[in-house]
C-alpha cells in the first residue's frame, strides 16, 4: 500500500468525497426544482461509478489523518481490493437502480396521489446510502467503520419507510431498524473489546497482530453476529421479507447489493481474524446452511413476487455465510465471486418484479402469466439474470456454484451433500418464479412499460452473461478482494471443464433435483407450507414482536403513573435521583466521609438561622393554597441567603437576595396567569389516602439521601484551597480587588459567557412560549 | 373599583396613590444602586449580574404598582428584552475578537502588569465592559420575563371582561325573552 497522495488527489478521499456529494447535489437540487431531482441523481450516481470504475487503474492507497487523537480515533480509509469490489457493487447497481427509480418513483408517488417533492427524499436517502455504503468499505478505523454502519442503518430507515402514510411501512422500518441498530450495539462492543485487547482502533494493525485469546473471539464473534443481523441470516432473517413494503428499486438496491451485502462484507473485512477462531467458523457455516434451507423452502411457498425474492435473499446470503464457514481457498474466492453474481442477478430479479407490477397490477405470483408474449424483452433479461441466479452455463452464475461446489467437496461429503441441496432450491424457486411470470396462460392484460423500466434489466442481465463468456474481469475483481479477505495473495481461477469432475457432476445433480422438485410440487407443498406456518407461529419475529410489544407496555405503564399528576411527575424525578445517589454513597469508599464537627459558642447565631430555614422547609408541606405556598418557598430562599451572608460569602448572598425577591416576583405572576378554576382544583381539600403516604415515603427517601451527599460533602471541604490562593494572588494583577468578580469576569469569564448564553436562550425560549405559544 | 382610591386604568391594580409615587420616587435611585454595584464591582462585593437584577427589580416594581398598561408605555421596557442580545454581543466580541491578534479566547486588556485608567475607583479595563454586557443581558431577562407575564395578563384580563359581557348580554338577552 501507498500512502498519501498521487498527482495532489488521494483517490480514496476523492472517491469518498464525491459519494457524499451525491447526496448533498440531490438534495440541493431537490430545493431548487423537484422535477429535476431524478436526472441530477442519475448524473452524479454515474460519475461515482465511473470514479470506481477509474480505482481500479490506481494502486492501493490510504488516506489516513489525525481524528481524536484523545480516544485514538484516526480517519483511516484506504482503497483494496475489497473496498473496490463493494464501492463497484454499491454504485454500478446504484446506478442501474436510480435510472430505473427516476421512472419508478414518480410514477409511484402518481399512484399514491402524492407530491412530487417527495422525489427528494427518496433518492437523498438512497444516494446516502451508496455514500455510507462507499465509505463502509474503505474505512480502516473500527469506530469510523461502525459509523458508516450506523449511517446506513438511518437511511434505511427512511428508505423502507418511505411510504410513510401506510402503517405496514411504518412498521418494517421500524421492525428493520430495530433488528440492525440494535445488533449495531454488538458490533459496537465488540469493536470496544477489541480496543481493549490490542490497544487500537485500526484495523491493519489488530490483523498485523497475530495470537488469539477469548476475548478477542468474543468480540469478533460479535460483530459477525451484528453482521448476521444486517444480512438477514437465521434467526434475525425476519426483518427482510417484511422490509418488502418499501418501492421496488429500494429492494432491488438494499436488498440484493448493499444493505445485505454490507453484513458479509463486514465478516470479509474482519475475515483474517474471523479465520483464527475454528468455532466462529463453524457457527458461520452453521448459521449459513440453516438460512440457506429455511429461506430456501419458505422461498418455495410465497406468493407474492417481492417476497419469493426476499427469502431467497436470506438463502443466497446463507451461502456466502456458510462458504466463510467452510473457508479455504475456494470458500474465500466463492464469496468474492458470489456476491458479485448475486448482486448483479437479484437486483435484476427485483427490478423484473417491479416492472410486472406496473405494467399488469399484479403483485402476487397466481395473478399473472404468460407474459412472455406481451413483453419478450422483459422476460429475456430477467431469463438472462434469473439463469445467473441459478448458475447455468454461460452465466456468471455458473462460477459462483461452481466455487461453491468446489468450497463444499473441498470439506467433505456430507458438506457437499449440503451445497447441492441449497443449490437445489435455489434452482427450483427461482424457476418457479420466471415460470409463473412469463409462461403458462396469459392472465389479463398487460401494460407496455416505458423503457428506463425495461433496459436497466437489460444491461444487468447481459452482465450476467457476458461474465459467464469473459470472466476474465470479474474474477481480477474477486481475486482483489479475496486476497483481502484471507490476508494473503488468493487466485481465483474459473473455467468450463468438460470433464467428470466433483464440480460438474454436483451442478448436473443440482439441475436434475431441481427439475424433479418443480415437476413433483404436488409431493412437497404441504411440508413446505407447513414449515412456513410453523415459522409463523413460533419463529423468531413472534418473539420479537411480544419482547417490544412488553417493552412498549412497560413504557406506557410508566408513562400514565407519571402524567397522572404533578405529584407522580415530581415522585418519578424524585424516586430514581434519590436511589441511585444512594448507590453511589454506598459504593464510594468514603469511611472518613460523615464528621460531626464541634461547635462553638460562636456558632449559635449561625444554628438559629439553619434552624430557621429547616422550620420554614417544614412549614412549605403546611399551606394548601398557592399564593400562601408561594410565600412560604420564598421564606426559605431568604433564610438560605443569611446563611450565605454568615458563612462570609456575601457576594453569594447578594445574588441570592436579588434573585429569590426577583424569582418571588414571577412566582406570584405566574400564579395570575393561571386560570382560577385549576388554581381551586389543585388547593381543595384532599383525603388522607395511599398517595399521601407514598409522597410521605418517597419525600423521605430523596430527602435523607440529598442529606446524606450533603453532609458527605461538607465534612471534607476545605481540602483544596490552592486554587482560591492562586485566584487571590492573581487577583492584583488583572487590575481587581474583589477576587469574585474578577474569577467571574476574567479568569473564569468563558463560563460567564457560557452563563449568560443560556441566559439569552431562556429569554428567548420564554417570550415564545408566552407571547406567541400556548398561553396566547 | 372596588378599593376607594384606585387606579384610573380599567385593568389597572388596586394600589393606593402613596405606593405608586413612591414606586415612580424610587425609581432613579434604584438605578444608581444598579450601576454602583455594578461600576465598584471591581473593588467590592457586586457585579454586572447583581446590578442587572436590582435594576429589573426596579423596573418590575413599577409594573406591580402601576399595572400592565402603563408599565408598557415605559421606554425601557420596551427596549430592554434587545439589550439582552446586544449584551450577549457584546460578551460574544470580547470573547473573540482578541482570537484574530493571537491572544487566547477570552483575554481582558490591557494586560497583567500595564497601566489601567482610574476614575476614582472605575478601572477603565475590558473586563468591566464585559461586567456590562452582563448586565445588560440580565437587566434585559429580568424585564423581558416581567412584563411578558404583563402582556399575558393583559390580554387574559381582557379576555375574561370579554365572557364576562357575552354573559351578560345573554342574560339580558334570555330576560328580554322571558319577558
Amino acid at each position: 500500500m501507498i500512502d498519501g497522495t498521487i498527482n495532489g488527489t488521494n483517490p480514496a478521499m476523492l472517491l469518498l468525497c464525491l459519494a457524499f456529494l451525491v447526496p448533498l447535489a440531490v438534495t440541493v437540487a431537490g430545493n431548487i426544482r423537484p422535477r429535476a431531482v431524478p436526472s441530477v441523481a442519475i448524473a452524479f450516481t454515474a460519475i461515482a461509478f465511473l470514479t470506481v470504475l477509474w480505482t481500479y487503474t490506481q494502486p492501493d492507497v490510504v488516506f489516513d489523518r489525525e481524528w481524536a487523537p484523545t480516544f485514538g480515533y484516526r480517519f483511516t480509509i484506504a482503497l483494496d481490493g475489497l473496498a473496490r469490489e463493494y464501492a463497484l457493487l454499491a454504485t454500478g447497481i446504484g446506478l442501474a437502480v436510480v435510472i430505473y427509480a427516476s421512472v419508478y418513483i414518480p410514477l409511484h408517488l402518481h399512484h399514491g396521489h402524492r407530491s412530487d417533492a417527495e422525489l427528494t427524499r427518496f433518492f437523498g436517502f438512497l444516494l446516502l446510502f451508496m455514500a455510507a455504503m462507499v465509505g463502509l468499505v474503505m474505512a480502516q478505523d473500527m469506530i469510523l467503520i461502525f459509523i458508516f454502519w450506523d449511517i446506513t442503518a438511518i437511511a434505511s430507515f427512511y428508505l423502507i419507510g418511505y411510504d410513510r402514510d401506510e402503517p405496514e411501512s411504518r412498521n418494517s422500518a421500524m421492525m428493520a431498524l430495530l433488528v440492525t441498530g440494535v445488533t449495531a450495539i454488538f458490533v459496537l462492543i465488540g469493536i470496544l473489546i477489541l480496543r481493549r485487547e490490542i490497544g487500537t482502533f485500526s484495523l491493519p494493525e489488530i490483523v498485523a497482530q497475530p495470537g488469539t485469546s477469548d476475548v478477542m473471539g468474543v468480540g469478533i464473534a460479535l460483530i459477525c453476529l451484528g453482521a448476521l443481523a444486517k444480512s438477514a441470516q437465521v434467526p434475525f432473517h425476519f426483518w427482510l421479507p417484511k422490509a418488502m413494503a418499501a418501492p421496488t428499486p429500494v429492494s432491488a438496491y438494499l436488498h440484493s447489493a448493499a444493505m445485505v451485502a454490507a453484513g458479509v462484507f463486514l465478516i470479509g473485512r474482519f475475515g483474517p481474524l474471523v479465520d483464527r477462531y475454528g468455532w466462529i467458523t463453524d457457527a458461520l457455516l452453521v448459521i449459513g446452511v440453516a438460512s440457506m434451507v429455511i429461506g430456501g423452502i419458505l422461498a418455495l411457498t410465497r406468493d407474492v413476487f417481492k417476497q419469493v425474492l426476499a427469502y431467497s435473499t436470506i438463502s443466497q446470503y446463507g451461502y456466502i455465510v456458510a462458504m466463510y464457514g467452510l473457508g479455504g481457498h475456494y470458500g474465500v474466492a466463492g464469496v468474492s465471486l458470489y456476491v458479485l453474481a448475486h448482486a448483479l442477478a437479484k437486483s435484476a430479479l427485483f427490478l423484473t418484479a417491479g416492472s410486472v407490477t406496473e405494467s399488469t397490477g399484479a403483485k402476487n405470483l397466481s395473478e399473472v402469466g404468460g407474459l412472455f408474449r406481451s413483453q419478450p424483452v422483459l422476460a429475456i433479461a430477467s431469463a438472462a439474470s434469473a439463469a445467473g441466479m441459478i448458475g447455468l452455463p454461460a452465466t456468471l452464475g455458473f462460477f459462483k456454484d461452481e466455487l461453491f461446489f468446489a468450497a463444499g467437496s473441498a470439506r467433505g461429503t456430507q458438506y457437499a451433500v449440503l451445497t447441492v441441496a441449497g443449490a437445489a432450491l435455489t434452482f427450483t424457486y427461482i424457476s418457479r418464479f420466471w415460470i409463473a411470470i412469463f409462461l403458462g396462460k396469459p392472465k389479463g392484460d398487460a401494460k407496455p412499460l416505458p423503457m428506463r423500466l425495461l433496459w436497466p434489466i437489460g444491461v444487468l442481465g447481459a452482465i450476467t452473461v457476458i461474465g459467464g463468456i469473459w470472466t476474465v474481469p470479474f474474477t481480477e475483481i474477486a481475486q482483489q478482494a479475496a486476497s483481502v479477505i484471507a490476508n494473503r495473495t488468493e487466485a481465483v481461477h474459473v473455467a468450463y471443464h468438460l470433464d467428470t469432475r466433483a464440480e460438474n457432476i454436483m451442478a448436473l445433480a443440482t439441475w436434475a433435483i431441481g427439475i424433479v422438485l418443480l415437476l413433483t410440487r404436488r409431493f412437497w407443498w404441504e411440508p413446505a407450507s407447513a414449515v412456513a406456518r410453523l415459522g409463523e407461529r413460533v419463529g423468531p419475529e413472534r418473539i420479537c414482536r411480544s419482547i417490544l410489544l412488553g417493552i412498549s407496555q412497560l413504557s406506557d405503564a410508566l408513562h400514565r403513573f407519571e402524567v397522572r399528576d404533578l405529584r407522580s411527575r415530581v415522585a418519578t424525578i424524585l424516586l430514581p435521583a434519590g436511589v441511585l445517589v444512594g448507590l453511589a454513597v454506598i459504593v464510594t469508599p468514603n469511611s472518613d466521609a460523615f464528621e460531626v464537627g464541634s461547635i462553638g459558642r460562636g456558632d449559635i447565631p449561625l444554628i438559629t438561622i439553619i434552624v430557621a430555614t429547616a422550620l420554614s422547609g417544614i412549614a412549605v408541606t403546611i399551606p394548601r393554597d398557592h399564593l400562601r405556598l408561594a410565600i412560604t418557598l420564598s421564606c426559605v430562599g431568604f433564610s438560605l441567603c443569611v446563611i450565605y451572608a454568615f458563612m462570609g460569602a456575601p457576594d453569594v448572598a447578594l445574588v441570592a437576595v436579588l434573585v429569590e425577591t426577583f424569582f418571588s416576583l414571577i412566582f406570584l405572576g405566574m400564579l395570575l396567569l393561571m386560570p382560577r378554576r385549576i388554581l381551586r382544583y389543585e388547593s381543595r381539600p384532599r383525603a388522607k389516602g395511599r398517595h399521601t403516604r407514598r409522597d410521605i415515603i418517597l419525600a423521605s427517601i430523596a430527602g435523607a439521601m440529598a442529606f446524606v451527599v450533603a453532609w458527605g460533602t461538607l465534612s471534607r471541604t476545605s481540602q483544596n484551597t490552592q486554587m482560591i490562593d492562586a485566584h487571590a494572588a492573581l487577583t492584583p494583577l488583572a487590575h481587581g480587588k474583589a477576587v469574585v468578580t474578577v474569577v467571574l469576569a476574567d479568569f473564569r469569564g468563558f463560563d460567564t459567557m457560557g452563563e449568560i448564553t443560556v441566559i439569552a436562550i431562556t429569554l428567548l425560549g420564554i417570550l415564545s412560549l408566552i407571547r406567541s405559544g400556548r398561553m396566547r | 373599583m372596588t378599593a376607594p382610591m384606585s387606579s384610573s386604568s380599567a385593568t389597572g391594580p388596586r394600589t393606593t396613590v402613596v405606593m405608586r409615587s413612591a414606586v415612580r420616587i424610587l425609581l432613579i435611585p434604584t438605578f444608581l444602586i444598579a450601576i454602583a454595584t455594578m461600576l465598584k464591582g471591581y473593588a467590592d462585593t457586586g457585579d454586572g449580574f447583581s446590578a442587572g437584577v436590582i435594576a429589573a427589580l426596579g423596573i418590575a416594581i413599577q409594573g406591580v404598582a402601576f399595572g400592565p398598561d402603563e408599565f408598557e408605555r415605559l421606554p425601557l421596557v420596551r427596549f430592554a428584552p434587545a439589550g439582552t442580545f446586544v449584551g450577549l454581543l457584546i460578551a460574544l466580541s470580547l470573547a473573540f475578537f482578541p482570537v484574530f491578534w493571537g491572544y487566547p479566547v477570552m483575554t481582558q486588556f490591557p494586560l497583567a502588569g500595564k497601566h489601567v485608567i482610574h476614575f476614582g475607583t472605575l478601572e477603565l479595563i475590558t473586563a468591566v465592559l464585559f461586567d456590562v454586557s452582563v448586565f445588560l443581558v440580565v437587566f434585559g431577562f429580568g424585564v423581558g420575563v416581567v412584563s411578558t407575564i404583563a402582556r399575558a395578563q393583559r390580554r387574559l384580563e381582557r379576555t375574561r371582561e370579554r365572557e364576562e359581557r357575552a354573559r351578560l348580554a345573554a342574560r339580558a338577552k334570555r330576560r328580554a325573552r322571558g319577558r
